[in-house]
Parts: C-alpha cells; sequence; structure tokens
C-alpha cells in the first residue's frame, strides 16, 4: 500500500509519460516526460497556457491516464489500477483543490469539507468534528453552514482547501488555486497553503503561471510544449 | 448519500416538480382507469349473478346449452339434502328454464320462462325490487310476473289471464292458465320484454315432470368463495350425473368482457408507462448533463464510479417515490368522490340490454392492482435511470471536470 516518505522510494514518480488526446486530430500534450516529487514539498508546476500543467497534475492525481509510461505513488505503481481501485486510491491518499473551486452546490461548507470522510464511511460524529477541524484551520468555522452560493470566491477555495486536508492525504494536487482570486485573496490563500505545508507537513503540487505564485514554491518544475523546459537531471529525473 | 440525492432531486425545483407532477397524474390516472373498469365488471357480475344466474348452478351432467337445460335433475331432493349441509350458501333454489309461448286474450308472443321458488328467490336474486305494479311471486300458485314491455305488447292489466304454453319432456304442448300478478321494470330491454316468472312447482305440473327441475341456482354468501365451494360440491355430488357450474361458467361472455377490458387496461398502462419513464429520462438526462463536472468532483475526492451510478439511481427512485405517493393521495381522493357520488356512464345503455345495468358506476378501490401500478411507477422510474446512471460512472474524472 501507499508508504510516502519512510522509504527511499520517492513520493511520486513519473516515468517517462506521454500523453496524447485524439479528438479529430492527435495532440500531444505530455512528451515522455519524467519527474520525482519528495515528501513535504511545496512545489509548482510552471509554464504557459496548453504546456501541459493541467494534464501532468490530472496524471499524477489519477484522474487521467498516461498513453504511454508509469506513475508511481510511494513506490506503487498507479497505472493499471481499475477505475473502482483508483477511486479508493484518491480517497485515501490524495487530495484536490481546482481553480473554479467545484464545491457541490447544494451541500453547506461544513458538509462539502466533510465529504471525503462520508465517502470514506467515518461516523457521523467524527467526521462532523473533523471537518469543523478543518474549516477552523482555514478560518472558516463560523460560516461552516453557509452553502457555496453564499460565500465569496476566496471563501469557497479555502473550503476547496478545508476538503483536501480533511481525509489527511499525503499530497494536496492545486490546478491553478489562485487563477479566479484577486491578489490579495491570493495571496491570502497561498499563506494558508504554505502554513498547512510548513506546519503539518502536507506536500503541495500546484500549477501556476503567475510569477507571484510561483515566487512562494520552494520548489518549480517548468513545462513548454509538455516537455522539462528546466536542464533535466542525466537519468531524466528532474 | 441519500441527503445529497435528494437535495439534489430539489436542485432545479420546477423541472423536478414537472417529472413528479406527471408522474403522479399517470398514477392516478392508472388507478381511476383500474378502478373504473374493476367497479364496472364488479357490478356487471352482482347484476348477472343476482338477476338471473346466481354463483352456482347444479343442471344435468349432458346439457350443452347452460342457459336453458334441456335435461332434467332426475333426483332434485338427493340434490337438496347436499345443499342443506353445503357451508357458505346463503340460499339456493329449484328452477326450471325454458322457452314457450305466452298468450293474453289479445295476442302471442314467445318468452324466456323462469319457473323459480317464489319464497326462496328473494334470497337468490333481486327481481322482486324491480316490481313497478302488484307484487312478485308469493303464496299463489296461479301467479305470474313479466316486464312491462312485455306486459304492454301483450296489452296486459293486473290480474288479467295469461295462458303459458311450453313442451313437455315427451314433445306434447302443454298450457296452464296464470293471471298477471306483479310488473316489473329493469331497464333491460331482454327482461322487460321477454321473460316471465312463475313458480316452479305450476310449471312442473304444466309439463308433467313430477318434482324435477332442470336447474339449482345457489346464492352464496360471498363470491370469492365460489370456485372452493363448487370443488366441494362437485367433491359431494360426485357418482351423480351432474355437473357444478360456476356463474363464470353459465355467463362466459362476462368473462370475455372482463378479459377485453383486462387487456385494453393493460395497453393502456402501458402508455402511462412509457410517456412517465420517459418524462424521468429526460429529467435525469438534463440533470446529468448540467452535473458532468461536479460528478467528475465527486470522483476526484474519491467517489467510485458504482458510487455514482447508485447515486443517479437513489435519485430517480426518490422522484419516483414522490410522484408515486402524490398519485396515490390524488387517486383515491379522486376514487373516494366517484366512490360516494357515482360517475355516470353511458356503459349502462348499452348492458342494459342484456341485464339490468344502472347508468351510475359506484367506484371501489382495487388495492392489490393500485399497489401493482404504483410499484410499476417506481420501477420505471428505476429503469429509466439505468442509463444515464451507467453513462454517469463510465464518466472519466478528468474529462468530467474539463466539462463546461
Amino acid at each position: 500500500m501507499f508508504d510516502g516518505g519512510t522509504h527511499p522510494h520517492p513520493l511520486i514518480e513519473v516515468r517517462h509519460v506521454t500523453k496524447v488526446y485524439k479528438s479529430g486530430t492527435k495532440v500531444s500534450a505530455l512528451s515522455g516526460l519524467s519527474l520525482e516529487f519528495q515528501s513535504g514539498e511545496f512545489t509548482a508546476i510552471a509554464g504557459p497556457s496548453g504546456s501541459g500543467k493541467s494534464t501532468l497534475l490530472n496524471l499524477i492525481g489519477t484522474l487521467d491516464a498516461p498513453t504511454h509510461g508509469e506513475i508511481f505513488h510511494g513506490g506503487r505503481k498507479v497505472t493499471g489500477l481499475t477505475p473502482e481501485e483508483l477511486a479508493d486510491f484518491r480517497l485515501r491518499h490524495l487530495g484536490f483543490i481546482f481553480q473554479a473551486y467545484n464545491l457541490i452546490p447544494v451541500l453547506s461548507a461544513v458538509e462539502n469539507t466533510e465529504y471525503p470522510l462520508v465517502l470514506q464511511k467515518v461516523p457521523a460524529h467524527e467526521r462532523r468534528a473533523r471537518a469543523m477541524e478543518a474549516l477552523r484551520s482555514v478560518g472558516l468555522e463560523s460560516l461552516a453552514h453557509r452553502r457555496p452560493d453564499a460565500l465569496s470566491g476566496g471563501q469557497q477555495q479555502r473550503v476547496a482547501v478545508a476538503r483536501s486536508m480533511v481525509h489527511r492525504p499525503m499530497v494536496v494536487l492545486a490546478d491553478e488555486p489562485t487563477a479566479n482570486l484577486d491578489s490579495k485573496t491570493a495571496a491570502s490563500l497561498l499563506d494558508l497553503m504554505q502554513g498547512l505545508n510548513r506546519e503539518q507537513g502536507l506536500t503541495f503540487i500546484f500549477s501556476s503561471h503567475d510569477p507571484a505564485v510561483l515566487s512562494r514554491a520552494t520548489r518549480v518544475v517548468h513545462i513548454h510544449d509538455g516537455k522539462l523546459a528546466d536542464s533535466p537531471a542525466p537519468d531524466g529525473v528532474a | 448519500m441519500i441527503t445529497l440525492a435528494w437535495r439534489n432531486v430539489w436542485r432545479n425545483f420546477r423541472r423536478s416538480l414537472i417529472t413528479i407532477a406527471s408522474m403522479a397524474c399517470g398514477l392516478a390516472a392508472i388507478m381511476f382507469g383500474q378502478s373504473m373498469i374493476k367497479s364496472v365488471q364488479y357490478q356487471l357480475v352482482e347484476k348477472a349473478t343476482g338477476s338471473i344466474t346466481g354463483h352456482i348452478q347444479i343442471q344435468h351432467r349432458n346439457i350443452k346449452e347452460y342457459k336453458f337445460p334441456d335435461r332434467y335433475i332426475d333426483d332434485p331432493d338427493a340434490v337438496e339434502a347436499v345443499l342443506k349441509t353445503q357451508a357458505g350458501i346463503k340460499q339456493f333454489g329449484r328452477r326450471i328454464h325454458m322457452t314457450g309461448l305466452i298468450a293474453s286474450p289479445k295476442t302471442s308472443m314467445g318468452a324466456l320462462i323462469s319457473a323459480v321458488q317464489p319464497e326462496r328467490e328473494k334470497d337468490i336474486t333481486t327481481m322482486a325490487s324491480y316490481i313497478t305494479r302488484g307484487v312478485f311471486l308469493g303464496k299463489d300458485p296461479k301467479a305470474i310476473v313479466m316486464g312491462d314491455r312485455m306486459a304492454t305488447k301483450l296489452d296486459l292489466r293486473l290480474g288479467e289471464k295469461v295462458v303459458v304454453m311450453a313442451q313437455a319432456e315427451d314433445g306434447s304442448m302443454g298450457a296452464e292458465a296464470f293471471r298477471l300478478a306483479g310488473v316489473f321494470h329493469t331497464g333491460s330491454e331482454t327482461f322487460d320484454g321477454q321473460i316471465v316468472y312463475l313458480p316452479v312447482k305450476a310449471m312442473q305440473d304444466l309439463l308433467v315432470v313430477g318434482n324435477r327441475v332442470n336447474h339449482f341456482v345457489i346464492a352464496l354468501n360471498d363470491i370469492g368463495q365460489t370456485d372452493v365451494i363448487a370443488q366441494e360440491l362437485r367433491e359431494k355430488l360426485a357418482g351423480q350425473p351432474l355437473q357444478v357450474l360456476r356463474w363464470k361458467d353459465v355467463d362466459h361472455e362476462i368473462v370475455g368482457v372482463q378479459r377485453f377490458q383486462n387487456a385494453l387496461l393493460d395497453i393502456v398502462l402501458m402508455v402511462v408507462f412509457a410517456i412517465v419513464a420517459l418524462g424521468v429520462l429526460n429529467t435525469l438526462l438534463m440533470s446529468l448533463f448540467e452535473r458532468v463536472r461536479e460528478f467528475g468532483v465527486l470522483m476526484a475526492i474519491g467517489a467510485r464510479p458504482s458510487w455514482v451510478m447508485k447515486l443517479v439511481l437513489i435519485e430517480s427512485f426518490l422522484l419516483g417515490l414522490v410522484g408515486t405517493v402524490i398519485g396515490l393521495v390524488i387517486g383515491s381522493l379522486m376514487i373516494a368522490y366517484f366512490g360516494r357520488n357515482g360517475l355516470h356512464l353511458p356503459l349502462g345503455d348499452a348492458l342494459s340490454y342484456f341485464i339490468p345495468f344502472p347508468d351510475v358506476i359506484y367506484m371501489r378501490y382495487e388495492w392489490s392492482s393500485h399497489a401493482f401500478a404504483a410499484g410499476s411507477v417506481l420501477v420505471v422510474s428505476l429503469l429509466a435511470a439505468i442509463a444515464p446512471s451507467l453513462r454517469a460512472c463510465r464518466l472519466r474524472p478528468a474529462e468530467a471536470l474539463r466539462h463546461v
């Protein structure tokens, strides 16, 4: 099973991954990409629009399958698992933050936050306590019972952060988390993510093309036209 | 999951309301149709058995035409002895049915002669209740009762003499004079214009058949016991040259009408179910299309494809459940209203040619049929959800999240 952080394997390893989309014409989003991520990183994936940032995050997050290549989480190969196994894997080990917040509109902030625990079948009283704790850590405890349409964009994204961490995942994947926020709210959200990274050791991998956001990362991986733009290591690992 | 499904049902209030309304109206219409047809059938059977046929008849084994038995029961006392010990019988009576000629001083005409035991007949049929002039058969051994149409055709008034002629078993013609004791009006052309009632003893004398009759008519306390009691009587009368007939054997045309009506009802049911299914399917597909990204989010945070499928099925089930409950309430209220006030149907005019049949149908609940219809609406709402739920569970999370 997943064993990130306590063994010689990197937390996430991307090996020679290629992703080709076939919608009419073939479009190569990633070409033979190899990368490693270690536990506790606060890593940004940078690149212009269409460079393959979101595709890489989707592949790491097991939301999509590579056309070629393999992906390992804690030494365990996740490419090739069934959709049900992948769902279970995400439920236990991954957290997600999306650009458009993507909260469930019919659920309140606390209900959205606790939903991964509902799927894990955590008892109601325990999951509610943990969801409230997560909301407290993002400063939204007082708005716990508001539905998304009664929250600002920044507040919704904080709820998304709380949802991404409530089940204590090994890594949180965030696809342009600040793209829909103004600069002040974006800075506040990054403060929050950095705090969680430093204080709770939560690994973050997020994508952005905003220099102000990238400057917060402890490591930046540049992608251009589906390939690493940085000088890769001799074995092809960044 | 149920909380999420329930809230999803109501997130597009107007669309769900329209779907629920179509299901509720469909179910209410089905219940109304079931009740109307079953009530017509119930009254049809009630009138047929209560006016002439009875619930069970005993005839000679070799009879070809049940309505006009052409053979006599040789030992009616033995049959009567058996009937007296049989549980579940309200009343029974000896009868002779045959065709004959009725003559007044002015004219004559053919008729169906129903010779009955007057003292028992009031507990077997309701003919006495249709008397409009004079009295029904009683102690007068030479009384005759007929419908108003026949009395008019024969130009007869109460107390006037009527001659009844019929063919005896040996082929000779017997004739006997009677006095018109009563005139009835049932509304049925057949009854009012073609049937006369007279005492069975007088008919036996006319035909010189001793105490023999050509059938027994039995009225039960509960028509639902017909099959059981008929079978018990068959066993008790085994060895005698007799046959025990149920009302549905004698009035087989009523069974035919019932089958036709039931088939018609089944077709209507299928059409309504198809409409309900299309409504639910449309609602679910629209809802699914709007929520593709949301399903992607749920899958991203760990919902299994089978979980997503279950969510869509539960939403459809809840939609169906609300529609079913409302439909049951509306349908029940409609049936209750027409059960109390009656429903005027032109059907009465058509059927009353053959038997006394009212214009008003008093509707009754048919709970087993209603439960089947309600269950079917629920099943249909689930079946309609299968395709959308399969589509939802086959979504790839990354593609779903890109959906706009």
